[in-house]
């Protein structure tokens, strides 16, 4: 089966800045999948290549299977919803209708609750509305759309707790009923975390991390306890971040935990917490403290490339 | 063609900008000229015949209808704007964009020259609505027959509004900066032109070209230069980045 979106060696620069560096990737066909990275690691350039918005300085992209810069083919097939939009002097009702005629699968029912759950008037004027509800009608469009390649690029920005809710109940509940290929950049990213099936981290334009959402679940665990007992269930292991308070220690510790270290952890009174994906985000994008502040030992993101 | 349609049916889906506000501007600056020459008495001429002098009423051009075509080339300018942005988004090429949107261009000069040729035809019956008033008719160019004044008002409209189109584009692609420098540009070729003209003696052969230039033949002359502002357009959405 041909991955829904591949990308081999891309690099995007603008003059001597550049923004993608040797990007390879393949998303499969079905499956919903985080971009995560810090500001201005190239996450948006990505995504505007996928679309076809932006061209490639070098390197080779794929989505359902043919480059998508001026390909009416594929862009059809595809919606990209961005935190920056640009509208026309339209009312809500005008871009929700100029969308219905593009996409072939737009729902118009969705369309409609989706609207109501954001409380997104048709009426009311696109230039007159909030942050939060310009977001809203992104996201309406987005899965209103039902593109068979989906990205959404901070598509929340603004958006209260409430419909941030309402947005992941909704999309599972789509997804779970019209699968399709998801691509959605986060920051929010322990929020977003139980969307996701793959995650892809990406820091100053390189890919430093591409795994399966469950291969992270445990990948490294946060110790803490007694400082010599931490040192001594952590003993030859690999430890990403090693931190001390008084007599009390915290190490953040690399590698599967089997029965017999979480029995000897017990008996040693120490604490165990897996790290969550926004902590392995920012251990991936290159800063060590990630289970908190005032870290010490240098990080080592290439321990968890998958 | 269908995807095309949409395009322009994407433009058109806020009716107000595209169908509304041009006939706004034009009967604003038509009431304003018409009450101006109700208040103003017309001059007179006098024609000497074999039957002697005769007291004729003078023409009274006003020019303001150039505000509904200058408002087509802001309708272009438009119609990339922040229009452009938001099509690519719901999947359109650059491609479709520019093609549908200038099939909207074509469509809404053929249809709004066909209005403004009625109403030149009106303007005549009517004795120039009573006051001697030229507000359809323009000396030279849109005074001839209706069927002519459609087809140079088309061309026109469909010129200005592609041209407008080139300039939201390039503004799109360049900035502010890259439009001054595409102003200057175009102020450079006309330079260039006005020089080597100079240099080889010829606007004696510029001024018989133009004044042996029929309307029917400057309209053709604009609908080569629309053509290539056309292309040129094309040229410069096609590596546009949104």
């Amino acid at each position: 089966m041909t991955p829904a979106i591949s990308v081999a060696g891309l690099t995007r620069h603008y003059r001597d800045q550049v923004a993608l560096d040797h990007v390879s990737l393949e998303l499969e066909a079905g499956s919903i999948t985080g971009l995560l990275g810090r500001n201005g690691a190239g996450k948006t350039t990505l995504l505007r290549i996928l679309a076809g918005q932006e061209f490639p300085s070098t390197g080779d992209v794929r989505v359902l299977g043919a480059p998508p810069a001026e390909n009416d083919q594929v862009l059809r097939r595809m919606v990209f919803v961005r935190e920056d939009q640009a509208y026309p002097d339209f009312k809500v009702g005008h871009a929700l209708r100029a969308a219905s005629w593009f996409y072939p699968n737009w729902d118009r029912e969705l369309a409609g609750t989706l609207a109501e759950d954001f409380n997104l008037r048709p009426k009311k004027s696109i230039k007159k509305l909030s942050r939060g509800l310009r977001s809203a009608l992104g996201i309406t469009i987005g899965l209103a759309a039902r593109a068979e390649v989906t990205l959404f690029d901070e598509p929340y920005a603004g958006l209260d707790a409430v419909a941030r809710q309402i947005f992941y109940d909704r999309l599972l509940a789509d997804y779970a009923e019209f699968p399709r290929t998801i691509l959605l950049s986060t920051h929010l990213i322990d929020e977003a975390a139980a969307l996701f099936e793959s995650v892809v981290v990406i820091d100053q334009g390189r890919v430093v991390l591409e795994a399966a959402a469950d291969g992270l679940r445990g990948v490294a665990t946060t110790v803490s306890g007694p400082v010599l007992a931490v040192d001594e269930f952590t003993t030859g292991r690999a430890v990403w971040n090693r931190r001390r308070l008084g007599s009390q220690a915290s190490v953040v510790m690399v590698g599967p935990l089997v029965e017999a270290d979480r029995a000897e952890a017990q008996s040693l009174g120490l604490d165990l917490v897996p790290l969550t994906l926004q902590q392995l985000v920012v251990h991936a994008a290159g800063w060590p403290g990630a289970a908190g502040p005032g870290a010490s030992a240098p990080a080592n993101p290439e321990g968890v490339r998958a | 063609m269908r995807t095309l349609v949409k395009v322009a049916r994407y433009h058109l889906v806020q009716p107000w900008q595209y169908l509304v506000v041009p006939w706004g501007i034009l009967t604003f600056s038509f009431l304003v000229s018409l009450i101006v020459y109700a208040i103003v008495p017309a001059d007179h001429h006098t024609v000497v015949t074999a039957h002697g002098s005769v007291s004729v009423l003078n023409s009274r051009y006003t020019g303001a209808s150039s505000s509904f075509f200058i408002y087509f080339l802001v309708l272009g300018i438009q119609s990339i704007g922040r229009s452009l942005p938001f099509g690519l988004a719901l999947g359109m090429s650059r491609r479709t964009y520019y093609t549908g949107t200038a099939l909207l261009a074509v469509g809404l000069s053929f249809v709004n020259g066909l209005m403004l040729a009625i109403f030149q035809i009106i303007e005549q019956a009517t004795n120039g609505w009573g006051v001697q008033m030229s507000f359809f008719r323009i000396a030279f160019v849109l005074i001839g027959p209706w069927y002519l004044t459609w087809l140079s008002t088309f061309v026109g409209l469909t010129l200005l509004f592609v041209y407008g189109m080139w300039y939201g584009i390039v503004y799109r692609r360049w900035g502010a900066l890259g439009t001054i420098a595409f102003i200057a540009a175009q102020v450079t070729v006309a330079l260039a032109a006005v020089v080597i003209i100079t240099w080889a003696h010829g606007w004696t052969g510029v001024g018989h070209f133009f004044t042996g230039l029929t309307a029917v033949g400057l309209t053709g002359l604009l609908a080569v230069l629309a053509a290539a502002l056309l292309a040129g357009g094309h040229a410069t959405i096609r590596r546009a980045a949104i």
